[in-house]
C-alpha cells in the first residue's frame, strides 16, 4: 500500500489525503445525517478518487450548480429548514461532497479543509464524551498536516515528517488553548434560542404499572452520579426521591397534572447533607434529590407542592445542580382536603378483596401506624418474594397479586401497599426514584444507575405528616441495605452481576467511570460558576470578566514571549568553534576603534592592515595572527594556543 | 483588479521611500533581523480567523465545551503558526553572488545566495523584484550551505549597459498559508548587459598583429616548449598539474608549433555606424571568437585589450563593450 501511495503523483496524494481527513472529521455524523447523504458523499469521493487516476474531466459548471441547488433543496425538504444543528449538519456534508466534484487546485483542498473542521465542530456539538477529546486531537492533527502539505510548493516533505512538524506545533499550541479555556468567559444562558433536540425518554417515567421498575432495573445505564459534600448519609436512607404519583386506576398509578395545593410546611432535624447531583440526560422534566429536599437551586428548578424538583426545560443534556437535603423531618400543617380526597381515591369497583382485608385490618388497628404496621406484618410473615421476574398479573392487579401470585419487585409492593392504605381510609401515594447508589471510591463519589430504580410510598401520619413506608424493606431488607445483587435470587438477571465477583473488572468499570464523571464536571460541565470557584481556591475572590480579560492578555503576553524565545532557541545558528569566536571576539574589538573588518578581508590581511595601521600593537597583532593560523589550519590545534590567543585578545588595548 | 493595485501603487511607492529610509542600504552579506520583517495574515488566514470566530459564538450558544475548546486550540495553533512564519525569514542571511550577465533584450538575472546558519530548514520561500509582473522565485534555504536563487526582473534589459536591482522581497506563507511574512533588501545588486551581439555577416578585418609559433620548429605543433606562469583563460588542460603538486604554483604548459593567430577588434574599423551598431559588431566578432577558440584583442577609444582566449577575456571584452561611453 505505502509503495503505492508513493507511486501516485502529488497531487493525487494530496486529494486521497485531503479526502481521509474528510471522512474522520465526517465519521461522528454518520448516525445524525439521512443515509443517503452518506451515501452521496462517499459516491462522490470515489469517483473523484477514479477520476483524478483515470485522467477523467471533472464536470461542467452547470452540472455542479444543479446538483448544489439540488442539495439545498433536498435538505430544505427533509428538515423544513436551513437552521439549526441537524439541517446545518447535513447541508455541510454536502457541501463538502459537492466541492469534491470541483476540486482541482490548492484553493479547493484549502476549502474542503476548513468544511472538515467545521464538521468536527459540529461533531462535539452533538456529543462531548471523553472519547471525544482524542478523536478530536487525532483529526485536528491530521487536518493540520493536510492543510500545510496543501501549501507546500518547495518542499518535498515525507508525510511522517509533516505530521511530526504539525504534532510539534499543536504540542506548542497546547498550553495557550488549555489558558484560553480556563480563563474565557463564560456566560450564562445562551445568546439566541434554538430549535431543541428531540431525544428518547430514558429513566422512571410518569406512570407506573406492574412490571414497569423491574423491567427498567435490567439496565446497567447510569441515572445521575452524586457527590457530597461532607458525609453522606447511611445505606438505608438514600431514598433519592424523583416524582409522586396520585392517580390509580386499578393496575396503574399517574401523577396528578394540573393540579396545585399547599405545600406542607417542613421542620427538618438530623443532619444536612449537601451535595452536587449530574443528572444523564433523560429528557424529563423532574431532577432527583435526597428524600428530602430543603434547598435546591431557584433558577434551576422549583418545588411541587408533594416536593418533586421539577426543572423548567427538559434535561436533554448532562445537567448538575446542588441540593441540600434532609432525611429526617416532620411536618406540622395539616393535609388540605383536597390533598386528602385525591390521595385516598380508589377506582369503585376495582381490587375487591384488597377492600376487604383494608377493612378487616383498619378494624383491628384503628391507629394509622399500627396499621401500616400490620401490612407490613403482613408482607414480612406471609409467603411474599422479592424478584426481578414478577409474573403478569390480572386486571385487578393488587388483588391479583396480593392473593394469587404473591411474587413482585417494588411496584406491586408499593402499589399493593398504597393501595392497602387508601382502602383503610388513610391517605397514601406512590413514590418513584431510586434507592442506594454504588460508591466510587475513585471519585468519591455515588453512581446510581437505572438498576437502582425503586419505588415506594408515602402515607399521612396525623401529627408527623408524610411518612416514608418502604414495604419491599419489610420482604427484603438486603435489598434496601445491600442493593439489588443481594436481594433478588441467584438465577435472575441483575445487570453486571456477571461482573460482580471479578475485583478487576469492577476496579476497571470503576476507575473508567471515575474518568467520565471528572470529565463530566470538570470540563464538559465547566461554567462561570465553577471558573468563579476555581479562582476562589486560588485566593481570588469574585473574579469578573474584567480581571479575566487582564489575565487572558497576560497568558497571551507570556505566550508570545516564551514562544518566540523557543522558536529563538531552536533557530540559533550552530555555535562556531572556539577559534573562530576569539577571532570574532577580537574582529568586534578592533572595530570599535575605527579599524573595521572588511568583508573581503580574511584575517591575515586584515591583521596585517590593523598592524600597519597601528603599529603599537603590531607585536601583539602578528603573534595573534600566527596563532590564528595555526589554530585553525595547522594540524593539531593545541588548547595552549588557544587560551593565549584569547589572552593576547583580552589584552588588546585600543 | 489590475485598477485596484495602480490605486494602490503610490501608497506602495510611500511604503518602499518608507522602508528605505528605515532600513537604509543593506551590506553585503546582510542578516534579517526580525524587526525587519513584516507579517500579515493572508486572505486564507481571515477566512480561518472568521470561521474560528463563528465556531467561538456556535459553541458559546451552545454552552459547548469541547467546540469551545476546539475554537481555542485552532486559535492558538493560528498563533503559533504566525510565529513559525515569521521565524522562517528571521536570521536568514542574503549574500550577493555572481551574477552572470546577459545580452540585450535578454532578462536581467540576478542571482542571491541564501544562508541558512541555524539547525532548521526554512521551506517555502519566495524570492521577488516586487514588480507586479515577474513570478516569485521559490526555494527551500537548506541548513548550513548556501542556497543559490536568480531574480529575474519582470521587463528585459532593453539596453547594454548596468542594470540595478533597487530592492527585492523575500517571503514565505510558511507553514499554513494563514500569514505571509516577508522582508524588503536593498542590496546594490547590479548585472551587467551587454551589447546585443549583430546578426552574422561582416567578418573582420584581416588586422593580424601577433602571429607566432610558426617558426619554432618543423615538427608542428604538440612539442613541449616549457611552462609559464598560470593566466586566467587558459585551458585546465594546459596546467601542469605535476608541477602544482611539487608546490611550485600553477603554471602552463607551453607547446612549440602552437599557431596562434589573432585578431584585435578594432573600434576605428568600424567608421560609418553608429555606436551602438558598432559595438553590437564588435560582441558579435568577439563572440563567433571565442567559439572558435581563436585569439582576439579589443581596442575602444581609449580601451586596449590585449590578444588573449578564455571565458574571463571574454567576459572581460564584453564587459568593456557593455559599460562603453565615448
Amino acid at each position: 500500500m505505502n509503495h503505492f501511495i508513493r507511486q501516485l503523483d502529488d497531487q493525487t496524494q494530496r486529494l486521497l489525503w485531503v479526502v481521509s481527513a474528510l471522512a474522520l472529521s465526517l465519521l461522528p455524523h454518520v448516525t445524525h445525517v439521512p443515509i443517503w447523504i452518506v451515501l452521496f458523499a462517499a459516491a462522490t469521493a470515489a469517483w473523484r478518487i477514479a477520476a483524478q487516476m483515470r485522467g477523467w474531466r471533472l464536470p461542467p459548471k452547470w452540472l455542479r450548480i444543479v446538483v448544489v441547488v439540488l442539495a439545498v433543496v433536498s435538505v430544505l425538504a427533509g428538515y423544513r429548514t436551513l437552521n439549526g444543528l441537524e439541517a446545518g449538519t447535513a447541508l455541510l456534508v454536502l457541501m463538502a461532497a459537492s466541492k469534491l466534484l470541483e476540486t482541482k487546485d490548492r484553493r479547493d483542498l484549502t476549502v474542503l479543509i476548513f468544511i472538515s473542521f467545521v464538521l468536527l465542530f459540529a461533531a462535539l456539538l452533538y456529543e462531548q464524551g471523553l472519547l471525544q477529546l482524542p478523536y478530536m486531537l487525532v483529526a485536528v492533527w491530521l487536518l493540520t498536516t493536510m492543510l500545510m502539505r496543501v501549501h507546500q510548493t518547495t518542499s518535498r516533505m515525507a508525510m511522517g515528517e509533516a505530521m511530526r512538524m504539525t504534532a510539534k506545533m499543536l504540542l506548542l499550541s497546547l498550553p495557550l488553548g488549555v489558558a484560553f479555556f480556563v480563563l474565557f468567559p463564560r456566560l450564562p444562558g445562551q445568546f439566541w434560542a434554538l430549535p431543541a433536540r428531540a431525544g428518547a425518554t430514558s429513566g422512571i417515567s410518569d406512570e407506573i404499572s406492574p412490571g414497569d421498575v423491574s423491567e427498567l432495573s435490567l439496565s446497567s445505564g447510569i441515572a445521575f452520579r452524586v457527590t457530597f459534600t461532607g458525609s453522606a448519609p447511611p445505606p438505608a436512607e438514600r431514598y433519592w426521591r424523583g416524582i409522586v404519583l396520585h392517580d390509580f386506576d386499578g393496575r396503574t398509578w399517574r401523577r396528578a397534572r394540573g393540579r396545585f395545593s399547599t405545600t406542607p410546611s417542613v421542620e427538618a432535624s438530623g443532619p444536612e447533607y449537601d451535595y452536587r447531583i449530574t443528572l444523564e440526560p433523560n429528557n424529563r422534566n423532574w431532577l432527583f434529590s435526597l428524600d428530602l429536599p430543603t434547598r435546591w437551586p431557584v433558577t434551576r428548578a422549583f418545588q411541587s407542592y408533594d416536593f418533586q424538583l421539577l426543572s423548567p426545560e427538559t434535561i436533554s443534556s448532562p445537567t448538575s445542580y446542588r441540593v441540600r437535603s434532609h432525611t429526617q423531618y416532620t411536618m406540622t400543617s395539616d393535609l388540605p382536603t383536597m390533598q386528602q380526597n385525591m390521595d385516598t381515591a380508589l377506582p369503585g369497583e376495582r381490587n375487591p378483596r384488597t377492600r376487604e382485608l383494608a377493612r378487616a385490618l383498619k378494624t383491628e388497628h384503628p391507629d394509622t401506624l399500627e396499621f401500616v404496621q400490620a401490612v407490613l406484618q403482613k408482607f414480612r410473615n406471609e409467603e411474599y418474594f422479592y424478584t426481578l421476574e414478577p409474573p403478569r398479573l390480572e386486571a385487578d392487579s393488587v388483588d391479583d397479586f396480593l392473593f394469587n401470585t404473591r411474587r413482585g419487585f417494588c411496584e406491586h409492593f408499593a402499589s399493593a401497599f398504597t393501595a392497602l392504605m387508601r382502602a383503610g381510609g388513610v391517605p397514601a401515594r406512590i413514590v418513584a426514584g431510586y434507592q442506594g447508589g454504588q460508591y466510587n471510591p475513585m471519585g468519591d463519589y455515588f453512581i446510581v444507575r437505572q438498576s437502582d430504580a425503586h419505588a415506594w410510598s408515602e402515607v399521612w401520619v396525623e401529627g408527623r405528616g408524610w411518612v416514608r413506608v418502604d414495604p419491599t424493606a419489610a420482604v427484603a431488607p438486603e435489598r434496601i441495605e445491600q442493593g439489588l445483587d443481594a436481594a433478588v435470587p441467584e438465577d435472575e438477571p441483575v445487570p453486571g452481576r456477571f461482573f460482580g465477583g471479578n475485583g478487576m473488572v469492577l476496579n476497571l468499570q470503576l476507575a473508567w467511570d471515575a474518568l467520565n464523571s471528572g470529565w463530566q464536571n470538570n470540563v464538559v460541565e465547566y461554567n462561570d460558576t465553577l471558573q468563579r470557584s476555581l479562582f476562589s481556591n486560588l485566593g481570588i475572590d469574585d473574579i469578573d470578566w474584567r480581571s479575566l480579560g487582564l489575565l487572558l492578555t497576560a497568558s497571551l503576553a507570556v505566550f508570545f514571549v516564551a514562544l518566540s524565545g523557543w522558536l529563538a532557541l531552536r533557530f540559533k545558528p550552530r555555535p562556531k568553534d572556539p577559534a573562530a569566536q576569539a577571532y570574532a571576539h577580537l574582529c568586534r574589538k578592533l572595530g570599535s576603534g575605527n579599524l573595521v573588518r572588511r568583508p573581503h578581508e580574511g584575517p591575515v590581511d586584515y591583521l596585517t592592515r590593523v598592524g600597519t595601521a597601528r603599529p603599537e600593537l603590531r607585536a601583539d597583532l602578528d603573534e595573534l595572527r600566527a596563532l590564528y593560523v595555526s589554530l585553525r589550519y595547522g594540524p593539531l590545534p593545541m588548547s595552549a594556543q588557544l587560551s593565549r590567543f584569547r589572552f593576547l585578545v583580552n589584552r588588546l588595548k585600543l | 483588479m489590475a485598477l485596484f493595485s495602480r490605486l494602490l501603487e503610490p501608497l506602495r511607492q510611500r511604503m518602499r521611500g518608507w522602508m528605505r529610509k528605515r532600513q537604509g542600504d543593506d551590506p553585503d552579506p546582510v542578516v534579517l533581523g526580525s524587526r525587519r520583517i513584516y507579517i500579515l495574515p493572508t486572505a486564507l488566514g481571515l477566512g480561518f480567523a472568521g470561521m474560528l470566530f463563528l465556531m467561538m459564538i456556535g459553541a458559546m450558544n451552545y454552552a459547548n465545551n469541547l467546540a469551545l475548546g476546539l475554537a481555542f486550540l485552532l486559535g492558538s495553533l493560528g498563533i503559533v503558526a504566525m510565529h513559525h512564519c515569521h521565524r522562517t525569514l528571521a536570521g536568514l542571511k542574503f549574500a550577493l553572488a555572481t551574477t552572470h550577465p546577459v545580452f540585450a533584450g535578454q532578462r536581467a538575472r540576478f542571482a542571491i545566495a541564501l544562508i541558512n546558519e541555524s539547525r532548521q530548514p526554512r521551506p517555502e520561500l519566495e524570492l521577488t523584484d516586487d514588480s507586479l509582473t515577474s513570478e516569485p522565485v521559490r526555494l527551500d534555504a537548506a541548513v548550513g550551505e548556501p542556497t543559490r536563487a536568480v531574480v529575474e526582473i519582470g521587463h528585459p534589459a532593453e539596453r547594454r549597459g548596468k542594470v540595478r536591482l533597487d530592492r527585492f522581497e523575500v517571503g514565505t506563507r510558511h507553514p499554513f498559508g494563514l500569514f505571509r511574512a516577508w522582508a524588503v533588501l536593498h542590496m546594490d545588486l547590479e548585472c551587467i548587459v551587454y551589447p546585443r551581439p549583430s546578426e552574422r555577416g561582416l567578418s573582420p578585418p584581416p588586422h593580424e598583429t601577433d602571429v607566432g609559433g610558426a617558426q619554432d620548429g618543423p615538427r608542428g605543433d604538440e612539442e613541449f616548449a616549457g611552462l609559464r606562469p598560470f593566466h586566467a583563460g587558459d585551458s585546465p588542460r594546459r596546467i601542469a598539474w605535476k608541477a602544482y603538486a611539487r608546490g611550485r604554483g600553477l603554471q602552463t604548459k607551453q607547446f612549440a608549433g602552437t599557431t596562434v593567430i589573432s585578431h584585435v577588434f578594432d573600434w576605428d574599423s568600424l567608421e560609418g555606424l553608429g555606436v551602438e551598431a558598432r559595438l553590437s559588431q564588435l560582441c558579435r566578432w568577439i563572440l563567433d571568437a571565442h567559439a572558435a577558440e581563436r585569439a582576439y584583442g579589443l581596442k575602444l577609444p581609449g580601451v586596449n585589450v590585449p590578444p588573449n582566449v578564455g571565458d574571463a577575456h571574454r567576459q572581460h571584452c564584453l564587459t568593456a563593450l557593455a559599460l562603453f561611453s565615448g
